[in-house]
């Protein structure tokens, strides 16, 4: 079954290059500008076998969503992964302790993001055993 | 560049760190050469090249540039699995009177891998045990980004877990730097490998990955000789996934078993060989009795 | 005495969203054009402001060639394909942003980080901001300046 992921940021530019990364790996993308558009594709019924998210956007955050996402128990298999210039140690602790699973901080090259789905098992062309 | 001086750039490569440059790499010199050429205020490359040939400063500079390689931290992650999984039980059971273990990161480059197996290390070593990490490698500047323990954003997005980068590093300005508890952990040393080796023991666990591909294949055959009395009678030998399946001469291919361990191949010293190996073999002066001797 | 990013540290943040996501066939090399590199007309600007711990504007400046050439790079658009001037916004917008996030992680925090703004042209700042650090560069031939100000 093909995975499916969420690109979550509010650059064009930055949702292409990581859309380039993902739909390489086999993974099926929407792409939201924002956390609430996200969580509106999600209750509409895309259901992301994990979703990368930025940090500063308008509307709603990537901090904001990752704490909505784990409000709600349909959505507990989600992973989570910030993709973000957010760089403080103390934000990534907080955004791990929100429910976060991995952090990549931008810039990133495209390897890193594949070496981090590889360590959340996740490595597309479908579930892994 | 012109050809000339990509000649003579690779073959001073090859004469110090016996890595190959093929002919058709010489957009990968440039690219690693053109920082260091402006920094020294050549117009060219060829003209940089010039100025290595006769300036020594430049010339350790550049065999550094040309003999860095892209790495990230629990590389292909499947040899760290194994060895949280099988070798570390099996060394920790094999070594319960002594409570050491001593590895080897044969080929260090920036010490990501020498730096990750000290986090297993210190997330799965049993309290009272202590743990000796050798980290070689050709390049002095190398050997300096290990000791310093720092590194660049971009590199810490390699494959390291967000959880182990807040637990074992901190931040020094635009780096990250390895907390010392795990410094202390790693000493560095320069080696060659396509050379006779110093006396540097033997080791549970030699990780030489990525490292064979960059030389013709008498060296490699040369280093996994001399390597053997290196590794533990019962220790593993880790190379890059694409180097278990090299062609080995017969007597060589004998002196190792290899034994599969979940997705990845480990080389042991062969037990029945044991005894034949130490029997003349093609380098005499590298078969010295310091380095035979090493054998347990 | 004002507290401000060191510009080597400027510099290897730069560094790294350029060789990141413009690739490094092309290297970013320092320049040190002391008058400004371009004229107003021929320029993109981006800024982003971070608040708090420290407060401090930190600004994009880059030829119209190297904003449309960096646009494409990163939407991975060939010189056929027609670009219009909010993919050049969006683009360059990120450029700061990432940039911005990762000069604010050097200063002293917590601090926010805004969404950026861009505009075709020179940036301009008001006179209660004082620039503290500098970095010009070259790309393909092609200039760029970034640059962090500071109330005074």
């Amino acid at each position: 079954m093909t995975q499916r992921a969420m690109i979550i940021d509010d650059s064009r530019a930055m949702r292409s290059i990581l859309r380039r990364i993902i739909t390489g790996l086999d993974f099926e993308t929407a792409e939201a500008g924002h956390g609430q558009e996200a969580l509106d594709l999600m209750e509409a019924g895309f259901a992301p076998d994990l979703c990368l998210i930025d940090w500063n956007m308008p509307v709603m955050d990537g901090y904001t969503f990752i704490t909505e996402v784990r409000k709600r128990p349909e959505w507990r298999n989600v992973t989570l992964m910030m993709v973000t210039t957010e760089s403080e140690q103390g934000q990534i602790v907080k955004a791990l302790a929100a429910g976060a699973h991995e952090y990549v901080i931008k810039p990133f090259t495209p390897d890193a993001i594949v070496e981090k789905l590889e360590l959340l098992g996740l490595s597309g062309k479908g579930i892994p055993a | 560049m012109a050809p000339a001086s990509f000649e003579l750039i690779a073959s001073l490569v090859l004469r110090e760190t016996s890595i190959i440059y093929e002919p058709r790499k010489e957009y990968l010199v440039e690219a690693r050469l053109h920082p260091l050429s402006v920094q020294a205020g050549c117009s060219s490359i060829d003209e940089y090249v010039q100025l290595v040939m006769r300036n020594p400063v430049e010339r350790q500079k550049s065999i550094d540039a040309l003999t860095i390689n892209e790495t990230s931290w629990f590389r292909d992650n499947a040899p760290y699995q194994a060895f949280t999984e099988t070798m570390l039980p099996a060394l920790l059971a094999a070594r319960a009177d002594r409570r050491r273990l001593s590895i080897w990161s044969a080929a260090c480059s920036s010490g990501q891998e020498a730096y990750s197996i000290a986090m297993l290390l210190d997330q799965h070593l049993p309290p009272g045990w202590t743990v000796d990490i050798l980290a070689t490698d050709v390049s002095t500047a190398m050997l300096s980004r290990v000791q310093n323990a720092r590194y660049s954003q971009v590199e810490m997005n390699r494959g390291m877990p967000a959880t182990s980068l807040v637990k074992y590093f901190n931040r020094a300005g635009t780096e990250w730097e390895v907390v010392p508890s795990l410094r202390s952990l790693v000493r560095t040393r320069h080696l060659n490998l396509a050379e006779p080796f110093p006396m540097i023991g033997t080791f549970d666990l030699v990780l030489l990955r990525n490292v064979l591909i960059y030389f013709d294949q008498p060296t490699r055959h040369g280093i996994l000789r001399r390597i053997h009395p290196h590794v533990a009678s019962d220790g593993y030998l880790l190379l890059g996934s694409s180097e278990t399946t090299l062609d080995l001469p017969a007597d060589l291919n004998a002196m190792w078993d290899r034994e599969q361990i979940g997705r990845v191949q480990a080389h042991r010293p062969a037990t029945q060989a044991a005894s034949t190996i130490a029997v003349p073999r093609p380098h005499p002066h590298i078969a010295s009795g310091s380095l035979t001797g090493a054998r347990p | 005495m004002t507290i401000a990013p060191e510009m080597t540290d400027v510099h290897a943040i730069v560094e790294q969203v350029w060789s990141s996501f413009l690739g490094d066939e092309e290297p970013l090399l320092p320049a040190y054009d002391a008058d400004g590199p371009f004229g107003a007309d021929d320029a993109w600007s981006s800024a982003v402001s971070i608040h708090g711990g420290w407060t401090g504007t930190v600004t994009i400046e880059l030829s119209k060639n190297l904003a449309f050439s960096l646009t494409r790079l990163m939407m991975a658009m060939d010189e056929s394909e027609a670009l219009d001037d909010a993919e050049v916004a969006d683009a360059v917008g990120e450029l700061v942003n990432m940039v911005g996030g990762n000069i604010k992680s050097l200063m002293p925090g917590p601090s926010a980080l805004t969404l950026p703004v861009v505009a075709a042209g020179r940036a301009a700042h008001s006179s209660d901001l004082r620039e503290v650090s500098r970095f010009d560069a070259r790309w393909a031939g092609e200039p760029v300046r970034v640059s962090v100000h500071s109330p005074s």
